[in-house]
């Protein structure tokens, strides 16, 4: 019942609010045919990345797909973490290595084990806009430890400006999300991996004559 | 039977069953090309006939439907342009609050436009915005280029709500006198537009030779213009029956038409090209955005307006 009612509620308030409103184009969409797991991987500009990558996705893929997100942030009251596992499916993982609880990768693990699929932003926080920091390793860890599982590269383009990092107003400006072909992962190295990543990251941003990042002139 | 219940007038219908017409026509012509030939070219065509198929339907809505739909459709469209124009015009980051309070214009005016407060209507955007969004800037406080930002800001609504507004204002227009009413105004407009774009085109191809505007747009020629604006003139008068206007002024309106069109067209062009962009987005497929298409419409609703005004009395 819950499923239905979030798929209800993508499908018919938060995309058509995306499109109409905001000006947020999804393309490229049919890659998610046949594809069972998936790691998404973008890059993070804004509040509004997860939700609209989220409402890009099939109606049927939210079940399974889940928001990465990091708990010391996210994590401070509690409503805040109600509302992101009601509405994002999120995990909510610490970015600071804490001895005692199970480390973010076995946590992201166990659920790519139980057939889930994630939604990560690897750069850790939102960067300005339109550039794209150094990526944390911990993705490569996971596609090292889960060859059968792709990774899915996604440029979010122009976000940063509809509602960057220190700004409170939501500005409705052309962006689009472009997802890039699942790319299944065949070495050891993390590093190897992290930069086969990054590359597929860059080149959807290259391959469009405009990049709707910039703002400053 | 059931458009004489949904009162729609009898010209409107025959000009709508017309479009709609050359368009299945086209349709299929271009797909049994394409089933031939298999190129690049004519899938592209194809798929501008199918946006055209979208363009034609919203038209179809506008021209028909009652006044608060035609509103709201205009107003909905005027807003997709002023966000493609904010989309792709070069601000800072300090100008995103005067961006969020210049959206606002938007259903302000058409507010104003659909109730017919006509002196609010005149001076809303041309006063009231060019004093607000500079305000609004300057509160911001950065200094550095804000005379570029409170220039631009208020000249794009200008363009994009300002201009397509008056459109809504032709449903006001006294229409005792003649069949077709608002609806056949707008259509009339519409018609004329489209294809003062295609005449200048095909005269240009046919005789182009002397450049106009060689570093705006260097396709346009003199021998386009002229033929393509006389033409237009001429289409006005076999169309007069949409409006209540005689053949001479019928005329002269589809001569205004032609000038302003061009004109709109190449303003557009100029900006792309500062903007060193082909088209201002890639929302229509095959088109472009939608200023690409309301390019040659934007500087010619106002004119057109107070032109019928004048002519109509």
């Amino acid at each position: 019942m819950k499923n239905i009612l979030i798929r209800l509620f993508y499908k018919f308030l938060v995309r058509p609010w995306l499109t109409f409103i905001i000006g947020v184009n999804f393309n490229n969409q049919e890659i998610f045919e046949n594809l069972n797991q998936y790691i998404i991987v973008a890059n993070h500009n804004s509040h509004f990345d997860m939700v609209s990558i989220l409402a890009a996705l099939p109606g049927i893929k939210l079940k399974t797909t889940k928001a990465v997100a990091a708990s010391d942030y996210f994590g401070k009251s509690d409503w805040v973490v109600k509302a992101m596992h009601l509405f994002l499916n999120s995990i909510l993982i610490s970015r600071d290595r804490n001895e005692n609880e199970p480390s973010a990768i076995d946590i992201l693990d166990v659920h790519l084990k139980h057939g889930n699929s994630l939604v990560m932003f690897p750069e850790g926080s939102r960067g300005k806009p339109g550039l794209i920091t150094n990526f944390k390793k911990g993705i490569a860890i996971l596609l090292k430890n889960n060859p059968n599982i792709p990774f899915i590269p996604v440029y979010l383009d122009g976000f940063g400006r509809v509602l960057p990092k220190d700004s409170k107003v939501i500005l409705p400006l052309v962006c689009k999300v472009r997802f890039g072909k699942p790319v299944f992962i065949n070495s050891d190295d993390t590093n190897v991996i992290l930069s086969e990543v990054k590359a597929a990251i860059f080149d959807l941003q290259n391959n469009d004559e405009r990049d709707r990042n910039k703002f400053d002139f | 039977m059931s458009l004489l219940i949904l009162n729609i007038p009898s010209e409107i219908v025959n000009v709508l069953v017309l479009i709609f017409a050359v368009l299945i026509i086209c349709s299929i012509v271009f797909r049994l090309i394409y089933s031939k030939k298999k190129n690049d070219f004519w899938k592209e065509i194809i798929i501008r006939t199918n946006s055209w198929w979208k363009i034609a339907a919203g038209i179809a809505i506008l021209v028909t439907a009652p006044a608060l739909v035609g509103t709201l459709l205009i107003a909905y469209v005027s807003f997709v342009a002023l966000r493609e124009m904010f989309s792709i015009s070069h601000f800072r980051n300090e100008d995103r609050v005067a961006l969020f309070v210049g959206y606002f214009a938007v259903p302000i005016q058409y507010y104003l436009a659909y109730n017919n407060y006509y002196e609010a209507f005149l001076y809303f955007i041309p006063l009231v915005m060019f004093i607000a969004i500079p305000v609004v800037l300057v509160f911001n406080g950065k200094t550095e280029k804000i005379g570029r930002s409170m220039s631009i800001i208020p000249s794009l609504i200008m363009l994009t709500v300002y201009m397509l507004s008056h459109l809504v204002l032709l449903f006001h227009i006294e229409t005792a006198n003649f069949n077709a009413g608002a609806g056949g105004l707008i259509l009339f407009l519409i018609v004329l537009i489209a294809f003062n774009d295609v005449f200048q085109f095909t005269w240009g191809k046919l005789l182009g030779k002397h450049k106009i505007l060689p570093r705006v747009s260097p396709n346009k020629t003199w021998e386009g213009f002229i033929g393509g604006i006389f033409t237009t003139a001429i289409f006005a008068v076999a169309n007069r029956f949409l409006t209540p206007l005689a053949a001479e002024q019928a005329f002269i309106v589809g001569l205004v038409i032609g000038i302003t069109g061009f004109l709109g067209d190449a303003l557009i062009s100029a900006i792309k090209r500062d903007l060193k962009l082909k088209d201002t987005d890639d929302l229509i497929p095959g088109h472009g955005g939608v200023m690409d298409r309301l390019d040659s419409i934007i500087l010619i609703t106002p004119i057109y307006y107070h032109l019928l005004k004048f002519l109509i009395r």
